[in-house]
């Protein structure tokens, strides 16, 4: 019971500081956010593959860049697009990117899936610069319009202010991320588990692995997708280099590593880490290179379960120490 | 011969030199990644550190031939720490881990070559000797590539002897099929795959001098030839050297051609070559199936 009215207590005590955040924080740090939370996203998504399904990509980069690059290819090209319909867009971009080349991953994996998509992250990465007459090459696509969110008749509101925008895109990514969150509770998911454990035994009761692994993928390059949309129009840019760079594939490993693996929370742990040491290193040092290095061979050599592992050693102890005492 | 031919020709050993110069590099990394299983993307910043080590003893010595003899070593002698100290102890944690530090510590090597060298392009000289062209019927050519060539091949034929015919070769190869065995059988493994790390390293490192003299030494240099390098492991099949090599040459030609011919697209080529070998063969052309 108490733990119950906790729960609703800290949740509200949450949105409410999410509501009053751009307030208290001035224009930078609701940015910031803004960033933090399309990571965080696209680090989530990256879990679901590599943390419930045991698949690691090297590629995810490409989801993101396919819903950046649907949602600022209709916002340029066509008239009066609603601010949804361009975020459908990036979706379902993503999504059929996902659809194309889900038939030849879901038949490897291993290191042999990681490297599919090394290639073809790395094609899209190629081809975005080279097709100059579509993408823009190096400059990409940018200075499209932003449209209004709008339910007829009652409201509308102006995106190009970014404490609005702040509000949109905290509702979208919360979702997606709340969304994939129920996704890993349904027992679809406890498949998703067992074919990373024993992809055998969920073959031999009778569930299909190919199509689970399919579903997952869809599902995971889609909502990659969400957030490369969002990123797309919280920039008012979309590029090769910063969406679909080998880096931008390597970002959310890293955040999920750093967070832990396996853990649905703890890519947005580690997205939250990494955006801090950025704001920090970018702020007092002029060699982030130097401070991320240094930081990932610490963490990999000290706490290889990532901060949540840290987290959930600290929760122990402290139960041990209670027990301890009323004993 | 016509100028067109000896254009063509020409373009053909451009690609011939590239590729040798990225079968060194490959082959390392095909060692390192293909038989020990360590997935090292720090491969090519010690291709890059290696160009660094040789400007700096051409510079103090001014003897390209003894910076080609030690700048890899000094190569190696890094890449050995790295194994030791840092690889082995997060075995246990697969791929990722190795992914995370490998990162790591290529971001660091990265900060370090711009904090002791800086940013700018650095030159080096190659000596008197490999100079200037040389001509074979109407068909000029710069002597420095026919020797990386020959570099390579040297070098290749030296690792095929080590690894076949001596019994460190054979251990090696053991070592690779079933490591805990060989190990009972009272080799210290361990030992052995600190060597081959570091005789991966060194291969890098030769290759990072050879290329020094044509691209000049920048902080850029690890980026394109890392990607590269990984991707013909990959095609060519882990841990097999005829793959690395028979795929080095094909991705060699593939730019030279590729840049004359479709400009705009070369860069993609090779990944197309790659995603469909992969499609059809998932463990690469001579990669044994898992």
């Amino acid at each position: 019971m108490t733990n119950k009215i906790m729960k609703w207590v800290s949740w509200s005590v949450f949105l409410a500081f999410l509501a009053v955040y751009p307030k208290l924080f001035g224009i930078y740090y609701t940015n910031v956010f803004v960033t933090f939370a399309i990571f965080a996203l696209f680090a989530v998504t990256l879990n679901l593959l590599l943390g419930y399904t045991g698949l690691l990509s090297f590629g995810h980069a490409m989801f993101f860049g396919a819903g950046g690059y649907g949602t600022a290819l209709i916002l340029t090209h066509m008239k009066g697009v609603s601010l949804s319909m361009a975020l459908m867009t990036g979706f379902l971009s993503a999504v059929g990117l996902a659809l194309i080349l889900c038939p030849i991953m879901v038949r490897v994996s291993g290191t042999a899936f990681a490297m599919l998509h090394l290639a073809f992250g790395q094609l899209m990465y190629v081809l975005s610069l080279k097709l100059r007459s579509i993408t823009g090459g190096e400059d990409g696509i940018g200075g499209f319009p932003i449209p209004s969110f709008t339910i007829p008749g009652i409201v509308s509101v102006n995106m190009k202010s970014p404490e609005n925008f702040y509000y949109f895109a905290i509702a979208v990514l919360g979702a997606s991320i709340w969304i994939l969150w129920f996704f890993t509770k349904t027992p679809f998911g406890s498949i998703q588990v067992g074919v990373r454990d024993n992809a055998m035994r969920i073959d031999y009761l009778g569930f299909k692995v190919p199509q689970t692994k399919a579903v997952v993928y869809i599902v995971a390059g889609g909502f990659a997708g969400v957030a490369g949309s969002i990123s797309a129009m919280f920039h008012n840019l979309v590029s090769a280099d910063g969406a679909l760079h080998i880096l931008n594939s390597f970002f959310p490993v890293m955040m999920t590593m750093i967070g832990g693996v396996g853990s649905f929370f703890g890519p947005i742990w580690g997205a939250a880490i990494f955006q801090v040491i950025e704001e920090l290193t970018s702020r007092y040092t002029q060699r982030v290179e130097l401070v991320v290095g240094l930081i990932l061979i610490l963490v990999i050599m000290f706490t290889p379960m990532g901060f949540v592992g840290i987290l959930n050693t600290i929760k122990q102890k402290w139960t041990t120490y209670k027990i301890r005492r009323r004993s | 011969m016509d100028p067109t031919t000896a254009m063509y020709v020409a373009q053909g050993i451009h690609g011939l030199a590239y590729g040798m110069v990225l079968f060194l590099v490959a082959s390392g990394l095909t060692m390192i990644f293909g038989m020990m299983g360590i997935l090292n993307l720090a491969h090519a910043s010690f291709f890059m550190l290696s160009a660094y080590f040789c400007y700096q003893f051409l510079s103090i010595t001014g003897n390209f031939w003894a910076a080609l003899l030690l700048a890899p070593v000094a190569t190696a002698f890094f890449g050995v720490l790295l194994e030791r100290f840092l690889l082995r102890r997060i075995h246990a944690f697969g791929h990722i881990g190795e992914l995370i530090l490998t990162v790591g510590v290529s971001l660091v090597i990265l900060a370090g070559v711009k904090i002791f060298w800086g940013t700018e392009t650095l030159p080096v000289k190659v000596p008197p000797i490999l100079h200037g062209l040389v001509t074979f019927k109407g068909l000029d050519y710069p002597i420095y590539r026919l020797f990386i060539i020959g570099l390579a091949l040297v070098v290749l034929a030296i690792m095929a002897l080590l690894l076949y015919k001596t019994r460190l070769g054979k251990i090696v190869r053991a070592g690779v099929s079933d490591a805990d065995m060989v190990n009972a059988l009272g080799v210290n493994m361990p030992l052995v795959f600190m060597f081959v790390f570091g005789v991966g390293t060194w291969l890098a490192g030769v290759a990072g001098v050879a290329i020094a003299p044509i691209l000049t030494v920048f902080p850029g240099l690890a980026d394109q030839m890392g990607m590269d390098a990984f991707i013909v492991v990959v095609t060519g099949g882990f841990g097999s050297l005829k793959g690395a090599f028979i795929v080095s040459l094909i991705f060699g030609e593939l730019s030279a051609y590729g840049v004359q011919f479709i400009s705009q697209l070369a860069p993609v080529l090779m990944f197309l070559f790659m995603a469909i070998v992969l499609i059809i063969k998932p463990m690469g052309l001579f990669g044994e199936r898992e």
